[in-house]
């Protein structure tokens, strides 16, 4: 079967999209607080209980 | 080197072809972002990685997309993909809303409040789904099976939630009311009772559409075995019965619930990553309301390793990436390249797709599937909505060239 896609695009696209996790991660509180440094805060378990949608929106009640 | 391989001995399956390159890639980039999330977050993190990747095989497999679903009964008037649908969430609320609602700490269900926001946003975003071709879902494990017009979706799915994000809290300040949980009108049994009811109704409307167009009801949505290859062969290189694909999603959501403490969502995500990137071109993103609130703040903050839809999300499309490769079909839908009004449709959807989802509270997965499993009303408004707006995607569909 002809091929359907090219294997440096895919490779170049995968490599772009880790290096910009990658880029992320390493500038993030995570990061540093895996690297010693202790007055970050990190947010490992990102939850607000008090948050009335999945997104973090708050309830129409509580709003002016 | 071939590009791809032919499976002769052992298996004793002539024919049987996978693409190597692409399997090989798939879990080459398993290995390493999964080390990554291991080295640097939490084992709960990992799991979710792999439950993401498993999920993306399932709806590739499975081809279980939503966005056809729905498509097939208005124009084919066939509702074996719609009822595949309905008794996934008959399932996922079986099992989910007595674990959500059962005294257990920790586990916080995808109810959202009902209002303009929501009837708005989920109306656009059933527009987008049939313009983009695909809901949430479906966007990411096309894209991670190589479909480049999807991929455009995807980019503009991300832009179009980024603008939700900034308009969100005006349209939450127009009417509406606090989140309601059916368990607390109906009990944990009466609240499944009455969804099963619902989903019921629907059903014998998509029977009824069914029977009247072809005489017969075509029962796709409960065969068990593969109808063209051996379970193995079928498992491997699909394409799955939908009950497969049904079991292992009800099953994945119920332990996203379990392990990540909230059930599946994804588009979350796709907030995150657009309002990164642009942080990076130098938007301070905490002018807007929306990224002052708490969760949406941390997950900017923190790294994508750290904020659960986005592991789930690499993880999917890494699985579907990996699930093409086996079928032998990676990228195999983007031969013709998307050119005119079909690349328009693409942009357009995206952009509706993102900013429904955004003012919808979520999409396919996040606000109904999660949301029915949850037994939140807001689910069942999303459904009602987003159904309506997708009769005018279907409708507008000609005009972008996209076949019915």
């Amino acid at each position: 079967m002809e091929q359907a896609y090219s294997r440096a695009r895919i490779l170049m696209v995968l490599g772009i999209i880790l290096a910009l996790i990658m880029a992320d991660h390493l500038s993030s509180p995570t990061f540093a607080f895996n690297s010693g440094q202790g007055n970050v805060a990190t947010a490992l378990s990102q939850r607000d209980a008090t948050a009335c949608a999945p997104c973090g929106a708050p309830c129409p009640s509580t709003r002016d | 080197m071939p590009n791809s391989a032919v499976l002769q001995p052992g298996l004793q399956q002539p024919g049987w072809q996978i693409d190597r390159f692409v399997v090989t890639t798939a879990l080459t980039g398993f290995v390493l972002l999964g080390l990554l999330i291991w080295l640097e977050t939490a084992p709960f993190m990992v799991a979710l990685f792999v439950l993401g990747t498993v999920l993306g095989i399932a709806l590739y497999h499975g081809a279980f997309g939503f966005t056809a679903g729905w498509r097939n009964l208005v124009v084919t008037k066939r509702g074996a993909g719609m009822r595949a649908q309905l008794l996934l969430f008959a399932i996922s609320s079986l099992i989910m809303v007595p674990m959500l609602y059962s005294g257990q700490s920790g586990l916080t269900g995808a109810v959202a409040p009902v209002g303009t926001s929501l009837v708005v946003g989920s109306f656009i975003f059933g527009i987008g789904m049939q313009l983009g071709g695909g809901c949430g879902s479906g966007t990411l494990f096309t894209v991670g099976a190589g479909n480049i017009r999807m991929a455009v979706t995807l980019i503009f799915f991300i832009a179009g939630a980024v603008l939700g994000s900034i308009h969100l809290p005006w349209w939450l300040d127009q009417p509406g009311f606090d989140p309601v949980p059916l368990v607390n009108t109906f009990g944990i049994s009466g609240a499944i009772l009455v969804q099963f009811v619902g989903l019921g109704l629907i059903a014998w409307w998509v029977n009824r559409i069914e029977r009247k167009a072809h005489g017969n009801i075509e029962r796709d949505e409960l065969l068990w075995k593969g109808q063209s290859h051996g379970i193995l062969r079928t498992l491997i290189s699909g394409r799955w019965p939908f009950t497969w694909a049904i079991l292992i999603l009800a099953a994945g959501n119920a332990l996203t619930l379990a392990i990540g403490g909230a059930p599946w969502s994804i588009t979350f995500a796709f907030n995150v990553w657009g309002a990164k990137a642009l942080e990076v071109l130098g938007v301070n993103m905490s002018q807007f309301e929306f990224w002052t609130w708490d969760y949406p703040a941390m997950a900017l903050n923190d790294s994508v390793l750290t904020n659960i839809p986005s592991v789930m999300n690499f993880g999917l499309l890494l699985g579907a990436m990996l699930a093409a490769g086996l079928a032998n079909r990676f990228n195999e839908a983007s031969r013709n390249r998307p050119e005119g009004r079909q690349f328009l449709a693409a942009v357009v959807g995206g952009l509706l797709l993102g900013y429904g989802a955004r003012l919808g509270f979520g999409c396919n997965i996040g606000a109904l599937f999660s949301g029915i499993a949850s037994a939140s009303l807001h689910a069942w408004v999303w459904f009602a909505c987003a159904f309506a707006g997708s009769l005018i995607g279907i409708r507008l569909r000609p005009w972008f060239r996209l076949p019915n």
